[in-house]
This record gives C-alpha cells, sequence and structure tokens, in this order.
C-alpha cells in the first residue's frame, strides 16, 4: 500500500470512529433518561404546556403528532420519537452546520453551540499546544541525559522528577503552584504568577493594563503578536506558565521514561559502538547517531500524548479558572447540555485521530523499514 | 517488525526463578522502597477499619472546624491551636473531622476502585485481545474499530458525561473509569498474543489437536501476560489519579465522602486560609501512586533481561 492510500483509508476509518462516537455519546445523553429528563434543562417554568411541547418537538423528541405536554411527559404511544429518528435529525442537523442552542449559564439563549464552543477553543487550544511544548522541550532532553549519565546523578535527579511527575495528582499539584507562587513568592507587592484566568493583570511582574488587541485567530497570545501589542502578550504569556506546567508535568515524567529506556537500548547497540570506536565525540554520537533513533518510541507515543493532554485540560481548566472549552465541558455536562457536549466530543476526536494519523506518517518518514 | 521483548526471557525453573528475582530485589532498593510502601498502604487499608470507625465520616463536629493543633508545623496563617481537648495530628476538615483520621479511612475506598478497575480492564483486555489476535479477520477488525472510538476521547470527559447521567455513585464512578481503560489492555494483549501465537509450541499444539479456545486461554495468554501485569500495576497508581480527580471536580456522591480527591476539594477554596485541607489528601495521593508506579517498574526491570546488567 502507497503511503497516500494508507492515509486515505485511515481517513475513512475517522469518518466511522466519529459516527460510532457521535451515536455513543447521544445514547448516553439521549437514551438513558427518559425523554422528558433529556429535555428539562431547555424548559423553564414559565412555560404554558403548548411551549414545553413545541420545544420537545423542536429537539426532535416529541412526535408532531402528540396531543400535549402531559401526554409526552406519560410517554404515550405515538408520543416518543424513537432514539434513531432523534438521532437522524440530530445528525442531518449537525452535518448542515446546524448544532442548535446551547443551555450554558451565563451564554445568551440566542448564541449557537457552535460559536460558544470556538470562542473558547482558542484557549483550551493555546493551553495544550504549551502544554505539547513544554513536554517536548523538557522530557525528551531529561531522557536523554539521563540516559547518558546512566546511574550518576544527572539519571537520578531526572529519574526522580520523571516518577514525580506521573504518580502527581496534576490538580494538586496545580493548588500547590499556586499556594507558592502565588501566596508565598512575592514581587511587587504581589504573588510573583497570577494563579487564575488567562490573562493576568495582578500578578508581580505583570502589566496592570495590557490594553486591547484585535481578534485576528482567536489565540489570545498570536493575536497580542498581530496587533503589536506586547503588555497584553506578555500577561497572557505569564498567566500561561503554571497551568501549561501542570498540564505538562505528567507527559514530562512519561516522555522522560520512554526517552530513558529507548535511548538506552539504542545506546547499546553495534552501531554506536563502532561510531565510537571510529573515533567520533560523544556528543557527535548521541545527537547525530543515537538520538533519531531513539525517538521513534517518543513518536510513537505522542498521539496517546495528544489525547492525554486534551483530556488533562479539563481538570487544568477547572483549577485555574481557564476559561476554555474544558472548563465549559463540566457545566455542560451538568446541565446535559446535549449540543455542547457532542460538539466538544467530537472536535476533540478529530483532533486526537488526525494526530495519530501524523504520527504514523512521520513515523513512516523517520523509520524507512516501516511500509504500511 | 521488531520482536517482542519479553518474549526472549530466559526460562529459568520456577524456584531459581524466584530466588532470581529475590536477588535483584535486594539489589535493586529503589523497588524495594516501591515494594515496601504498596504493600504498606495496602495492609492501611486493610486495617482502616480496624483503625477508625467506619462511620465516622458521616459525623459532623461544627466546634471545631478548619482547625490545627498540632505544634509540629505553624503555617503562618491562621494557627487555630485551640481545638478543644483532642489532638488532630493533621488538623480539621470543613465538617470538624480528624483529616488523618478521614485519609485513614480514604485509602480502603480509592486502592479498591483501582483494584476493580484494573482487574476488570485486565479480564476484558485478556478476553477481547486474545481473541482478535487468535481469530484475526472480521473479529479482529470489529474489536479494533470499537476500541478505536474509545481511544479517540479523552477518558475523563466519557466518565463526566457517565457520571452526570447515571447518578454520583461508586459503582458509576468504578464503570465509568473502566469505560475509558480497557480498551488500553486489549490493543496491548492483542499485539502480546499476536507475537506469542507464531511460536512454535502453539503449531505443535494445534497439530495435537488441541481446541483454540484452550490453546488461546490456557498456553498462549499465560505465556504473553507478563507486560500486562507490569501495566496493571503501573496502572493502579494511574486510575486512583483518575477516580480522585473526578471526584476533585465535584462528581462525588456526597460531598462528605471519605476519598482522597474530594477531601482535597474542601481544600481547593481554603487553599490560603487552611492549607493542610488540600494538602495531606494529594500527598497520600502521590504516595500512593510513587509506591505502585515503582513496584511496577521494577517488575519489568527484574523479569526482563534487557535491563539486567
Amino acid at each position: 500500500m502507497r503511503l497516500y492510500e494508507y492515509a486515505i483509508r485511515r481517513l475513512l476509518l475517522m469518518v466511522f470512529v466519529l459516527f460510532g462516537l457521535s451515536l455513543f455519546i447521544f445514547y448516553l445523553t439521549r437514551g438513558l433518561l427518559p425523554p422528558n429528563f433529556a429535555i428539562s434543562s431547555y424548559i423553564t417554568p414559565r412555560m404554558d404546556d403548548a411551549a414545553k411541547l413545541s420545544v420537545a418537538r423542536s429537539m426532535g423528541v416529541a412526535t408532531e403528532s402528540c396531543p400535549s405536554y402531559s401526554a409526552f411527559v406519560a410517554q404515550q404511544i405515538g408520543c416518543i420519537t424513537p432514539l434513531w429518528g432523534q438521532y437522524a435529525g440530530w445528525l442531518k442537523n449537525a452535518l448542515t452546520g446546524n448544532w442548535g442552542l446551547t443551555l450554558l449559564p451565563g451564554v445568551s439563549g440566542s448564541d449557537t453551540t457552535w460559536h460558544v464552543f470556538f470562542s473558547r477553543f482558542p484557549y483550551t487550544a493555546e493551553l495544550a499546544i504549551a502544554g505539547a511544548i513544554l513536554t517536548i522541550v523538557l522530557g525528551i532532553p531529561l531522557g536523554v541525559i539521563s540516559a547518558t549519565h546512566n546511574n550518576k546523578l544527572p539519571d537520578h535527579i531526572s529519574r526522580v522528577i520523571s516518577l514525580g511527575g506521573y504518580s502527581v495528582p496534576q490538580f494538586w499539584f496545580g493548588a500547590m503552584l499556586q499556594i507558592v507562587f502565588v501566596l508565598y513568592i512575592r514581587f511587587n507587592g504581589a504573588g510573583l504568577l497570577p494563579g487564575s484566568s488567562a490573562l493576568a493583570t495582578t500578578c508581580g511582574i505583570c502589566f496592570s493594563d495590557p490594553g486591547r488587541i484585535t481578534s485576528y485567530s482567536g489565540l489570545p497570545i498570536v493575536d497580542a503578536i498581530l496587533s503589536l501589542n506586547f503588555p497584553f502578550f506578555w500577561d497572557s504569556i505569564v498567566a500561561l506558565i503554571l497551568p501549561a506546567f501542570t498540564l505538562a508535568i505528567t507527559s514530562i515524567g512519561a516522555i522522560t521514561r520512554i526517552m530513558r529506556s529507548s535511548m538506552m537500548d539504542v545506546l547499546r547497540q553495534d552501531y554506536i559502538l563502532l561510531a565510537k570506536s571510529k573515533g567520533l565525540k560523544d556528543r557527535v554520537v548521541i545527537y547525530k547517531h543515537a538520538l533519531k533513533n531513539a525517538l521513534l518510541p517518543t513518536v510513537t507515543v505522542s498521539g496517546l500524548l495528544a489525547a492525554y493532554l486534551l483530556g488533562g485540560v479539563v481538570i487544568i481548566e477547572i483549577v485555574f479558572s481557564w476559561p476554555g472549552v474544558g472548563n465549559t465541558a463540566l457545566v455542560a455536562a451538568e446541565v446535559l447540555d446535549i449540543n455542547f457536549l457532542e460538539l466538544y466530543v467530537l472536535v476533540t476526536a478529530v483532533i486526537i485521530v488526525l494526530t495519530n494519523l501524523v504520527v504514523d506518517l512521520i513515523y513512516a518518514k523517520l523509520d524507512p523499514r516501516i511500509r504500511y | 517488525m521488531e520482536t517482542n521483548p519479553q518474549s526472549e526471557a530466559v526460562q529459568y525453573g520456577r524456584g531459581a526463578d524466584i530466588r532470581h528475582a529475590l536477588h535483584l530485589l535486594k539489589r535493586n532498593r529503589i523497588v524495594l522502597a516501591g515494594a515496601i510502601v504498596s504493600v504498606a498502604f495496602v495492609m492501611l487499608a486493610l486495617l482502616s477499619g480496624l483503625l477508625v470507625n467506619p462511620s465516622s465520616w458521616n459525623q459532623q463536629n461544627s466546634n471545631v472546624i478548619l482547625c490545627w493543633n498540632n505544634p509540629a508545623i505553624n503555617w503562618h496563617i491562621i494557627n487555630v491551636f485551640n481545638c478543644g481537648g483532642t489532638v488532630y495530628p493533621l488538623g480539621t476538615d470543613l465538617y470538624g473531622r480528624g483529616l488523618l483520621q478521614m485519609i485513614i479511612l480514604a485509602i480502603p475506598v480509592d486502592l479498591w476502585i483501582a483494584f476493580e478497575v484494573v482487574a476488570s480492564a485486565v479480564i476484558i483486555g485478556v478476553i477481547l485481545g486474545g481473541l482478535a489476535a487468535y481469530m484475526g479477520g472480521l473479529v479482529d477488525e470489529i474489536i479494533l474499530r470499537v476500541t478505536d472510538i474509545f481511544l479517540a476521547v479523552p477518558g475523563i470527559l466519557l466518565a463526566i458525561v457517565l457520571l452526570v447521567v447515571l447518578g454520583r455513585s461508586i459503582p458509576v464512578l468504578t464503570a465509568a473509569v473502566l469505560i475509558t481503560w480497557w480498551p488500553f489492555y486489549v490493543r496491548l494483549v492483542r499485539s502480546q498474543v499476536l507475537g506469542e501465537k507464531e511460536k512454535p509450541y502453539v503449531e505443535r499444539l494445534h497439530a495435537m489437536g488441541a481446541p483454540g479456545f484452550r490453546i488461546l486461554f490456557r498456553h498462549v495468554v499465560p505465556n504473553s501476560i507478563f507486560p500486562v501485569i507490569v501495566q496493571a500495576t503501573l496502572d493502579i497508581g494511574a486510575v486512583i489519579l483518575t477516580v480522585s480527580a473526578l471526584m476533585f471536580i465535584g462528581l462525588t456522591p456526597d460531598p462528605k465522602f471519605p476519598e482522597l480527591g474530594n477531601l482535597a476539594k474542601q481544600g481547593i477554596q481554603y487553599l490560603f486560609t487552611a492549607p493542610w485541607l488540600i494538602l495531606f489528601p494529594g500527598l497520600t495521593l502521590l504516595f500512593i501512586s510513587i509506591g505502585f508506579n515503582l513496584l511496577g517498574d521494577g517488575i519489568r526491570d527484574i523479569f526482563d533481561p534487557r535491563l539486567r546488567r
């Protein structure tokens, strides 16, 4: 199979995965509860029965022939659209880009799910990308140092960091960082770093008035650069430090561990011995000969890493009151906002599946022995 | 593709194997520490009902809310040294319960959920992963595609939705975490069995006329289970961290429920006034997790011949 044929096959499988996922989430949110529960969040006490019935109809839960709301609640025969019918209606809407209105508290009733989601998603993306960068920038060197200084002090230190990293409860680590950097380390009459929110204006090293930026991409840091607003850029970066580090701590630990063991495997191989006996410097042997091969196992798990980071943001966003979609998802789950949950799960799944695909293609590039 | 590392394991007699393992265990002090820590937590969990009255978590003592009278640490914050006559080594929580007692009650809860989740995931993984690898074809394809679906979504999100829809209770929590955990084991067992089933002894069993299921579950699976056991040990810590995180974000059956994440949750509002509330449950989680991670690493180090030096 050619590489592009493989990629196409994988993309077709992605459609299947998304279909299965949407079905599963739909079943969870609509199929497991009585129909009137599923729409209960969309109904306000002030509505009369006719209005309630029309809500149930517009959600596709009640049939057009249903005589009254009380008949709907009593689940009279012919009053409730079967689940597959509800799903078909939902799917048709979703495919045409109509993801419905959102129920989230504090959002105006006429705001669409799509708009709410994508106005908050950039904050999550920013956090996840920062977490991924930290993981790569810290995890890989730590693993390499650990392997090249096997059983010496740098190895011990890096192993302790790694073990601590993947053993520490993230929510707790985040709270501890807040205590240390917001409460104990003071600077300019305030805590050194901000403990919450995506734009810091009350911390030791922040600008108190960052001004405004024009929204080009939605990503605050990118927009600040494009708007040439340095205070805003700086404050956004400062606000990102603690959450991104908390998010990355677990994956740093995991990547360090994988990198260490694969590097040690590679360093034991004959071609490394050959390179050394040719008289090459250790640096050259490690970074030119060993690193590329040792990176392979790390590349394989980076697909999992994407899933991990996108799942981890939920906890981090709650601890740091970050205005992203992870924080919103918990609220959406609590009010059973089906529209938001479906969109969130599917967008996340698309990102994870595409990351996995890209990872596999990179893998084929890095290791010429791999054939699909 | 590269060969599976575990399959190269040198075969010893059973007695020699155990003696060798004990020898390596004694030499590797880090692993020994991990084994001691995890065994200690399991013992503490088993004895917790004797150390603390199991129903005391439901009591409330409004006179000693958020007080600290252990002179060993001065928090420089509130420092209420007068909590009545009783000494609370780790302070008291929002409901006036001793935090130490609550942590002791919470350890078996967390450990038990983790054991349930990991054991069920291993069983599902062995059955589905074994079948997928051994039968191949359509069965393999279907099982793989179903795991694809679950691997494409962050587990914590599925768990949140399940807990909200089905109600916040411990059985639902266990099931919710399990739903996000089993696909990894199916994949792991499948890859192990795929490597193992090509070996000559399997062919010989076939030639002898042994039934396929017997070959799979009596011979192939036991020979490829080792990496699964290592992963299961490592996952005890990971499951506890996930469960406590779910509890921490509020998906708890009862705000008073003694679970480490739930205990830590009380502390988030009092981060700067009563730091012990979040500090000690978190530290307990950290130590449990470190213990099982070290133990898992150690089991792998001891039995993986590539790492012997």
